[in-house]
């Protein structure tokens, strides 16, 4: 891995080289409600710095919360069908955190593993992470508990992490080149040091080898119904998570004009299981908890190999009652 | 000669008076605007506020609501009911910052086709002047750009 | 062990109650929802002002109906939305003892819905004034200008109906939106869509929302829906004179009418 050091005031400026290749730079930017959401900038006025995580992962870069698959509209001459892959811009996401650049992986596995996803594939082809470590942290932080740390290289193009007047740079793979190639006069050679003291400290919640030991036979346990009692079902956590990909396929339109649209959707949500009969599998919030859990930490272990937590605390701060998911994952596998 | 704009106007109207005028102002012959399409109900109690919504969402430019006068209901209350919701329906648009000139609210009986005749004729042209309806459609085409990225703004 | 704690324990051990809903101490200094079923569970339990979340919403959840003999602890808004409750006949299977605290730190326990009702109208909250800020703001805008300002929330609406899942008073087992036959509110997240689906939401709630703000609070993008049904409110009480959360007796008022109810705008 190539180290670079770029001065801290030098940032404002590799910013505007990046948004004047003239892609699409997406960062977080502080609303007056003083949540942070990423959202397409054309300033680094615009970014916000101080904040400890986004309200919303930067998922909907490569999987929108509405993604356009194909339109069609009915002429004389027939039907005219168009693929919405080809319009898909360059983009550039600023100020991820180490989790969020470490989801991609998950969301790589799950899209494009056994039957590539062609829509995600081209995204993630066209999507440039660059990741800022965290100097900060909050109580629902626990990337520590699932093998990550605050400066994560994993699934990042490029990572920054902030020291004192330098910032060190950890050029992780082409794309994070191909970025400070941008501005190649602001970055002088670095060589490795320790990041650790510039990095946030978060405690370590779990064990991650016992909890995926203990889990595997958690599925009866008694407490699933007391840790998801709070549980209203809405959809809050599968929205702000990073890895959550379940989707839905709707047609919108007539029957001359329309399109097919692919729509997040969440495990929480009592229609989610309900089979076109009527019937409905998972008949209570306490087994839909349940699903989003075990998914979580078991599924995807089986059949992708990876726990799909980051630990970026999201689904705990958004969460209308607070359900606390280590908190959950610990009293249920006890 | 240029084109003038035409409305399209959607009318929701109860079976017993409104409907009933209507038909009289055609069998009396009285000419009045064509831009309107007449949706007939059982009652005004059953205009629920969503068919109002998804009109203007299928491109109606101005839409007619209109029923029995208060007292005068084939089912005794059903207008009555249906006026509190207009207001309370028609206060929460103006909230919303919806262009509530575009929805007329009305009494016409089985007896007054020349005031149905006049109030078509009258809300015609007061969309004409408004022009189309764009509002709905300019929200699709803004997220639908922004989908492809993120649609979270403020 | 506080107040609270110590009269908890007491319901429990005299049989009172089999389940308590409460507020406990979670991370970030927030106050989360607790479910007690044992009076050895009672330290938990804490009242601060942190305890926002309306616990009423609860009570129509199918695992708390199994306990028998439900303890609720309420601040001013969950009661409020108990009297409306009960004015639109949700709680009569519900066996159940209101517990709140007063202004004066004392711990009251009511074991039926008139005492509670006594209470919400002795102590009837006004708004809150950072809403009140708001609803001026808004109503001293153009409509062109509320029109921009609403259609900017609803884009980021994302449909994850949190709002609807923390409202006591959206308690149908289907709700409209569910419904593809026809299909009312499109399953994708787009502006006009959201929109009726906020439109649609607003006016069901409509002279039935008790002001609690819980959806307001709640909405992961920061949408003030809220104020939606609290301007109805407004404009229900102006125009016909009934409050909500009020009375036990008071039903809804956009289910009966008034032969003299005035309007200026029906030609």
């Amino acid at each position: 891995m190539e180290i670079k050091n770029i001065k801290l005031s030098q940032l404002p400026a590799f910013f505007d080289q990046l948004i004047k290749s003239g892609k699409v730079v997406i960062a977080p930017v502080m609303k007056k409600s003083g949540k942070v959401f990423f959202e397409r900038v054309q300033s680094y006025s615009q970014v916000a710095t101080d904040y400890i995580q986004t309200g919303f992962s930067a998922k909907s870069v490569v999987f929108p919360k509405v993604e356009v698959l194909f339109s069609f509209n009915k002429t004389d001459d027939g039907i005219d069908i168009k693929d919405s892959i080809t319009d898909i811009p360059e983009t550039i996401v600023w100020g991820l955190r180490p989790c969020d650049g470490s989801a991609f992986n998950y969301m790589t596995e799950f899209f494009l593993k056994e039957n590539p996803d062609v829509y995600y594939a081209a995204r993630k082809a066209k999507t440039t992470l660059i990741a800022i470590s965290c100097a900060k942290a909050d109580d629902a932080c626990f990337c520590t508990s699932v093998g990550l740390t605050p400066g994560s290289t994993e699934g990042s193009d490029l990572l920054l992490t902030t020291m004192g007047e330098d910032v060190y740079v950890e050029v992780i793979t082409e794309k994070g080149k191909a970025a400070i190639d941008l501005s190649a006069s602001l970055f002088s050679v670095n060589e490795e040091r320790s990041k650790e003291k510039y990095l946030a400290k978060i405690d370590t919640k779990f064990s991650l080898t016992e909890i995926k030991e203990r889990i595997k036979t958690a599925y009866d346990s008694a407490e699933w119904k007391n840790e998801s009692m709070g549980c209203f079902g809405c959809g809050a956590c599968a929205f702000s998570c990073p890895t959550c990909t379940c989707f839905d396929i709707q047609d919108e339109g007539t029957q001359n004009k329309g399109q097919r649209l692919r729509c997040w959707d969440a495990c929480g949500f009592g229609q989610f299981t309900k089979h076109a009969s009527g019937h409905n599998p998972k008949t209570n919030q306490t087994q839909r908890r349940r699903q989003r859990l075990m998914h979580k930490f078991q599924y995807s272990v089986e059949n992708l190999g990876i726990v799909s937590c980051v630990g970026c605390g999201r689904c705990i701060r958004v969460c209308p009652a607070h359900l606390n998911i280590f908190e959950n994952i610990l009293s249920v596998t006890q | 000669m240029s084109e003038q704009f035409e409305p399209k106007i959607v009318a929701f109207v109860c079976n017993w008076c409104t409907y009933a005028g209507a038909d009289l102002a055609g069998t009396s012959r009285t000419k009045y605007a064509t831009n309107v399409s007449i949706i007939r109900f059982p009652c005004t109690g059953r205009i629920d506020f969503m068919l109002l919504m998804k009109a203007f969402e299928n491109g109606a430019d101005g839409i007619i609501v209109s029923g029995c006068h208060p007292n005068d209901c084939h089912y005794t209350s059903g207008n009555f009911h249906a006026r509190r919701r207009w207001i309370v329906f028609r206060s929460l648009l103006d909230f919303m910052g919806f262009d509530t000139d575009r929805i007329t609210f009305s009494w016409v009986s089985a007896a007054e086709g020349a005031k149905w005749a006049g109030l078509v004729d009258e809300t015609t042209q007061r969309i004409r002047e408004k022009g189309a309806f764009t509002d709905f459609k300019k929200l699709d085409c803004s997220t639908f750009e922004k989908i492809s990225h993120d649609a979270i703004t403020e | 062990m506080t107040p609270l704690q110590n009269k908890v324990a007491e319901l429990f051990e005299n049989g009172t109650i089999s389940l308590m809903i409460g507020y406990k101490n979670a991370i970030n200094k927030l106050a989360v929802p607790c479910f007690i079923d044992h009076a050895t569970q009672v330290e938990q339990l804490i009242y601060t002002p942190e305890c926002k979340g309306n616990l009423s919403v609860y009570l129509h959840k199918a695992e708390i109906k199994q306990a028998k003999k439900i303890g609720i602890l309420a601040n001013i808004a969950t009661l409020r939305s108990l009297v409306q409750l009960t004015s639109e006949n949700q709680l009569s299977d519900i066996e159940k003892t209101v517990i709140t605290i007063n202004a004066q730190n004392e711990v009251l326990v009511f074991d039926n819905m008139e005492k509670v009702e006594e209470y919400v109208q002795a102590n009837f909250p006004e708004y809150t004034e950072e809403d009140k800020k708001l609803l001026e703001q808004l109503n001293s805008m153009t409509r062109a200008e509320r029109w921009q300002y609403w259609s900017e929330q609803f884009a980021a609406c994302v449909k994850c109906y949190a709002c609807r899942a923390v409202c006591p008073m959206c308690y149908c087992s289907s709700c409209t939106v569910e419904c593809n036959q026809p299909q009312w509110i499109k399953v994708s997240s787009e502006t006009t869509g959201n929109l009726e689906w906020h439109t649609m939401r607003a006016m069901h709630l409509a002279g039935r929302c008790i002001n609690c703000g819980e959806c307001g609070r709640i909405c992961p993008v920061g949408i003030p829906v809220h104020l939606l049904t609290a301007q109805m409110n407004l404009d229900i009480e102006k125009e016909f004179g009934s409050k909500t959360g009020f009375s036990c007796n008071s039903g809804y008022a956009l289910n009966t009418f008034k032969p003299e109810d005035k309007e200026q705008f029906i030609k």
